[in-house]
């Protein structure tokens, strides 16, 4: 088995996010063995982010837990702090994900970064953990996390010319200038439907590029989760769950008559997501060996093609 | 408790003023923005806008004449960066005009707009998703006078937010136009209908499956099936229940109305009523719903006797008491005193 190679300057970087501490840390036990990218991929059953197009040289760089889309889903302190130790043995990044939040869950925020070293990535996706960070843990390195580049992202947009009506506005100089405020060090971004290479020619930072899957839509009012609740409490701003999000993957599909261009939909949690077309990870790989991706994100096992008993 | 009512058309603001609005707000799309962008993303809304500055320009005057205060909604999820050097003329000739208050839902425009501070003031729009004290606290420090909550927030969220940072104003929804993600992390267009519609709205057909690859038992599958008819029950409420209204004319919908008191205790500055793009008489209508109960609130009139009120106003007793037509649901249980003495 070839050893994975050192990361360099044009060596694309691979993240992997988990919303379990039992993927993450079989992530890293996976990847200090130094298996093939492939297989360690498969292995996690990790879904290839550019289908059929070959991988340039990568590595695993970093493991990240925690969600970027609800609060329920951060880890507690224990756990994140089981796997920093497991990373610093293995020599692998460890990372937060953190969510939107209310003032309850940015106080869990603070207190999962007393479990950070310095140098470790905090994905932010709400404007207040940026700011918190800043105040409470300079020592820490912000990214601009997916829910802070905004574009359209509708799974069933008809055409490129749609896509042209509705130009992102992730790489605007104030935006910009925002994120330096924070010091922040990488953005993160989604491929939207008809994404061209030059839709990654972005900001002024490195660049970190979700696949296989984007987001379309995240909500606070999350329909499995209102599962076991009583009737009237239901889908309220707040509304407890049982975390079901983490047992159900929900299949969306229009009728084909009307959504028969639709990219692959599906629904986990409190958001939809979707499958990027070929077309879009044709596009994604031009930009990746142009060098205007810096990393890719995958999806360690909040996605649609994760077995809960896949093999580790 | 200021009440904070849309307009589409200047003929609205003397009657919207005169049955109890403090504050309108309005979107406008200029001629030369479909020019130039050939869409109308000015702001969230393609409908509902007025069409060019002159009628701008009218509309603050008849706000003005008429004692009211008039917002402009900038409130599109994101703008091109070609777009926020456009908008930042559209802004600096509404200042110009004596507009008073932008609403700003981009943090990029909001920063594009840092030079026009103390010309106007700037209202956060629930499209940016603000419910917590520090991101509060950086739209402060961006310029921000008031935040406008997203439809998603609790009461407890709501008022804990405007105790912490009283230099703020907070602004939260009580009428109509729900919306069943988050609006500010819903990157989905309102399609036309034979396109499909909202994506809320449109004709899913959705398969649920265990990540565990087992089958569902049968004890799930009906569980399942029941969490989707009260989804399907909390989609009509959140959708106007069917898009109707009483006989009246005034529509069902999402409603605030039964925690106005805690709003206005609480420290809360303005209630919202939303649907730039409904009928005059929808408009006129709503304001006079939420102006009959602040001024009972006003007067003296206990919250049990009020909630008992609002929920009267409609004769929607029955839908009120499910709780899914409710912005605020928790009330419906919470029989605790509420303070007069904090009200704004």
């Amino acid at each position: 088995m070839p050893e994975a190679p050192a990361v360099t300057a044009r060596m694309l970087q691979l993240v992997l996010a988990c919303t379990g501490l039992a993927t993450a840390l079989r992530a890293l036990v996976a990847a200090a063995g130094k298996h093939e990218l492939e297989t360690l991929l498969a292995q996690l059953g990790v879904p290839l982010p550019l289908a059929t197009l070959p991988l340039p040289p990568a590595r695993l760089t970093a493991i990240q837990l925690g969600s970027a889309f609800c609060d329920r889903l951060l880890p507690e302190p224990a756990a994140l702090a089981q796997l920093v130790r497991s990373g610093r043995e293995r020599d692998i990044a460890v990372g937060l994900v953190t969510p939107p939040v209310d003032d309850a869950a940015l106080a869990r925020v603070a207190r999962l970064l007393d479990e950070l070293p310095a140098g470790a990535e905090v994905v932010a996706n709400d404007l207040g953990v940026l700011r918190l960070l800043a105040r409470s843990r300079p020592d820490l390195v912000p990214v601009a996390g997916r829910l802070l580049s905004r574009m359209v992202k509708d799974p069933r947009l008809p055409s490129a010319e749609w896509a042209g009506l509705y130009p992102a506005g992730v790489d605007a100089v104030p935006l910009q200038r925002l994120f330096d405020r924070f010091g922040v060090a990488t953005q993160e971004l989604d491929v939207a439907p008809f994404a061209r290479p030059e839709s990654f020619r972005v900001g002024r930072r490195p660049l970190a590029v979700h696949a296989p899957f984007g987001f379309a839509l995240t909500g606070r009012s999350c329909q499995i989760g209102s599962l076991h609740q009583p009737d009237r409490a239901k889908f309220a701003p707040g509304h407890r769950c049982r975390r079901e999000c983490l047992a159900y993957v929900t299949r969306m599909a229009r009728p084909p008559g009307i959504g028969g261009g639709d990219l692959e939909t599906f629904q986990r949690g409190n958001s939809m997501f979707y499958r990027h077309a070929p077309a879009m990870a044709r596009s994604l790989a031009l930009a990746i060996e142009r060098g205007d991706v810096a990393r890719l994100v995958l999806p360690g096992d909040w996605h649609a093609d994760h077995r809960a008993d896949q093999p580790g | 408790m200021r009440i904070t009512a849309p307009i589409s058309r200047v003929d609205e603001i003397a009657p919207l003023a005169a049955a109890g609005a403090d504050e309108l707000y309005c979107g406008v799309v200029p001629r030369e923005w479909v020019a130039r962008h050939g869409n109308a993303m000015v702001s969230r809304r393609i409908f509902g806008n007025l069409e060019s500055l002159a009628a701008l320009e009218q509309a603050v005057a008849a706000a003005h004449a008429a004692g009211a205060t008039l917002a402009l909604a900038l409130n599109a999820q994101h703008y091109a960066a070609a777009q926020l050097e456009l908008l930042h003329e559209l802004v600096a000739a509404y200042a110009a005009m004596g507009g008073d208050a932008v609403i700003v839902g981009d943090a990029a425009l909001l920063g594009a707009l840092s030079d026009l501070r103390g010309r106007l003031r700037i209202h956060v729009s629930s499209l940016a998703a603000c419910r917590n004290r520090e991101a509060a606290a950086l739209y402060r420090d961006l310029g921000a006078d008031r935040v406008i909550l997203p439809r998603t927030v609790n009461l407890a969220e709501a008022t804990a937010l405007a105790g912490a940072l009283p230099e703020l104003e907070f602004e939260a929804f009580m009428l109509y136009d729900g919306c069943v993600f988050e609006e500010g992390a819903c990157h989905t267009l309102h399609l036309p209908g034979q396109l499909g519609g909202p994506i809320c709205l449109d004709r899913y057909a959705s398969a649920v499956q265990r990540v565990d690859g087992r089958p569902l038992t049968a004890a799930e599958a009906a569980r399942l099936a029941h969490n989707d008819a009260c989804r399907e029950q909390w989609l009509w409420h959140r959708f106007s229940c069917g898009f109707n209204v009483t006989p009246e004319g005034d529509p069902y919908g999402p409603c605030g109305l039964c925690a106005l008191p805690n709003l206005a205790a609480g420290g809360v500055t303005a209630v919202k009523i939303a649907g730039r793009e409904a009928p005059t008489a929808r408009k006129l209508r709503s304001v006079r719903l939420v102006a009959r109960v602040r001024d009972r609130w006003r007067d003296g009139v206990g919250v049990t006797a009020l909630r008992d009120y609002a929920q009267g106003l409609r004769d929607a007793r029955d839908l009120c008491r499910c709780g899914y037509m409710c912005y605020y649901p928790e009330v419906l249980d919470d029989e605790t005193p509420v303070p007069r003495a904090a009200e704004s």
